[in-house]
């Protein structure tokens, strides 16, 4: 038979689709208005976003920081948290710690 | 079994075309009366015994427009002989892909089919039999209203012939041809996207260059292929089985079982493959967080109920190692629908620190029957006779050793030491873990009546440590540390109270989170722990599915 002159025909393992391109937000070059620090709850994260409120509320005095925390490092954040850094914040700063 | 056209049925249209190439309709657009198909191939006696007859019709009849067509299932060359040797006159063509000989359906050669100029079909047979002969030689004579043409010559011819005679075996009925063939009717049903891997290319080549393997190489997913693995399901192939994590992408059945190809499972695998991915896209196992921790762990199956020896999975000896099919394939495929459909590729969202070996797929089934106690699927609520995998996010498994223990309790209280060491000793207070007795330990254990219970209770004994033992200290700043810990035992300042320090933490939350699966080979005092993800349940949690269509 001459079988073994065909091309071989796969089937696709895949989704057959990239995901959807999601572009990131435009980083912001000024800090102004209300920014997030966002605890991602790994150990010890609590301690680096102190400091860093610190230092962002002394040398920015006019930047309002909201403390905002993910209930576990190991998930996606909730839809109600990425709702609430939409509504309230105008920039986020995530810690990633251990 | 043959399903050649009865008369009154339309037979299937075509086009083949002859040695010149030249295609040849059937129907045809003449007006001529009749037309007679003759199936052959070269190498059948049969066919050569009645084709000079055939011809011989064939010019009684034509010039009263009987149209004659002889379909030849040997090649160009190999026709011609037979033609020649026969002294056929009628046109020639060529079922060279045997689609039309399939569609007709015979079982063997010579198969004859005379029909009216709309296909309709007005006698027909295979093989060699004069009695169906003469009919058809009447019904081809009163559709082209010859009743006056002289058939003495004819006559004259089918005379010596004998009664009847078994045909040869149509060409389409082979094995390798029957194969292909199915494969074509079949595969309309399968809806993937059709890659076509070049003729120069090697296919497993072809397969790593596109992203499409866990590093090893994998079975070319073909439709026969697919098609065969599908039979492993009574699910349609169009059903979606899971949204795979991370992309969050529907996964068909079709979609499992050409990953089941690729990872070289059997269709009867397939059941087991599609209930280990149910189970790990639920929010419970969390496979999304699996994935893209730097921590070890993968998805590691252990499968329990009948379909264990069914499918010929190993429950004993090297349980966790090489040479079982079902053990070696069944967790591939459900890491190759991660990293296929799900798009959770390890240069991409797993960012492992240093992974572990099974993360290429583990799977492993417990042995019931070597147990004294209840299976695990029994003790997570189904009943003996279901079949059920069980997907845990685990570290690489590790060794448990003690031939010296004589004594259930002894025996525990090594497990016990064993198990602190998890992750690490000072860290107490977590999740869950695999704890996999050996039959050998299992005796030791059964012969001083421990249920699994008071195996549990001896750990969580044997653990329980001073918090002030487990605590972050100068010596070593690793342990545990105030988050893990029961709010009563905190102080305002969200340190332990000095009470607390003094009260003894067990190693894990829970009895139950140390989950008991009996496995490995009869000879070898040894057990082994696979360790979980990260301590408090938050992350992912072991998930029991029952396997159907087992």
């Amino acid at each position: 038979m001459t079988d073994t002159l065909h091309p071989i025909v796969i089937l696709d393992p895949t989704a057959e689709l990239d995901p959807i391109g999601r572009r990131p937000a435009r980083r912001s070059d000024t800090l102004t208005g209300a920014i997030g620090l966002i605890d991602i709850s790994k150990p010890r994260g609590d301690v680096f976003l102190d400091e860093l409120e610190r230092l962002v509320s002394a040398r920015y005095p006019t930047v309002d920081i909201v403390r905002l925390s993910k209930p576990t490092f190991t998930k996606p954040a909730p839809a109600d948290l990425r709702a609430e850094v939409a509504e309230r914040c105008k920039a986020v700063i995530q810690a990633l710690a251990d | 079994m043959s399903t050649l056209p009865a008369p009154g049925t339309s037979a299937p249209p075509f086009e083949l075309a002859g040695s010149d190439e030249r295609p040849l309709p059937f129907p045809g657009e003449s007006s001529e009366p009749a037309t007679l198909l003759l199936f052959v191939k070269h190498d059948c006696a049969t066919c050569s015994l009645i084709a000079p007859l055939v011809g011989r019709l064939y010019n009684t009849l034509e010039r009263h427009g009987l149209r004659t067509i002889t379909v030849s299932q040997s090649d160009v060359a190999e026709t011609r002989g037979f033609v020649e040797r026969a002294g056929l006159t009628t046109p020639t063509v060529f079922d060279t892909d045997l689609d039309v000989s399939d569609r007709y359906g015979f079982d063997a050669v010579p198969a004859l089919v005379l029909t009216r100029p709309d296909g309709q079909v007005v006698a027909g047979f295979e093989g060699w039999d004069k009695a169906d002969w003469n009919a058809l030689v009447t019904q081809a004579i009163a559709t082209c209203d010859a009743a006056d043409v002289d058939t003495s010559a004819l006559d004259a011819a089918s005379t010596p012939l004998p009664e009847s005679r078994p045909g040869c075996g149509s060409r389409a009925h082979d094995p390798d041809i029957a194969r292909r063939l199915a494969v074509k009717r079949d595969s309309e049903r399968l809806a993937g996207r059709r890659i076509r891997i070049p003729v120069a290319d090697d296919p497993f080549e072809f397969l790593a260059g596109e992203g499409l393997t866990d590093g090893l190489p994998v079975v070319p997913p073909t439709e026969d292929r697919v098609l065969r693995m599908l039979k492993g399901t009574s699910r349609a192939a169009t059903d979606v089985v899971a949204v795979v994590p991370p992309n969050l992408e529907p996964a068909t059945v079709e979609k499992v079982a050409i990953n089941a190809v690729m990872a070289g499972c059997r269709p009867e695998y397939l059941p087991v493959v599609i209930a280990a991915l149910t189970a790990a896209c639920t929010d419970t196992f969390n496979l999304h967080g699996v994935l893209a921790t730097t921590y070890f762990v993968g998805p590691m199956v252990v499968v329990n109920g009948p379909i264990r020896q069914e499918i010929g999975l190993n429950c004993g000896r090297n349980v966790f190692g090489q040479g079982s099919r079902p053990n070696m394939t069944i967790g591939r495929a459900l890491q190759l629908i991660v990293r296929n459909v799900g798009g959770g590729r390890p240069d991409g969202i797993d960012m492992s620190t240093l992974g572990q070996p099974g993360k290429i797929g583990c799977c492993i089934g417990e042995d019931e029957e070597a147990s004294c106690w209840d299976p695990l699927h029994v003790e997570r609520g189904f009943a003996p006779s279901d079949s059920t995998v069980t997907v845990f996010a685990g570290e690489a498994p590790r060794a448990i050793r003690d031939q010296l223990s004589r004594s259930a309790r002894s025996l525990a209280t090594s497990m016990g030491h064993a198990l602190e060491s998890v992750a690490h000793v000072k860290l107490h207070g977590m999740g869950e873990v695999i704890l996999v007795v050996s039959p050998e330990h299992v005796r030791t254990l059964e012969r001083d009546g421990f249920s699994k219970a008071d195996l549990r209770a001896r750990i969580q004994e044997v653990t329980a440590r001073p918090l002030r033992d487990l605590v972050p200290d100068a010596e070593c700043e690793k342990g545990t540390v105030p988050r893990g810990l029961p709010p009563a035992w905190l102080g305002p300042d969200g340190q332990p109270t000095p009470d607390a320090l003094d009260r003894r933490l067990p190693k894990f939350n829970r009895p139950e989170d140390i989950i008991v699966v009996v496995a490995g080979g009869t000879t070898g005092k040894f057990s082994a722990v696979v360790g979980g993800w990260v301590s408090g349940g938050k992350s992912s949690s072991a998930v029991t599915r029952k396997i159907e269509d087992a």
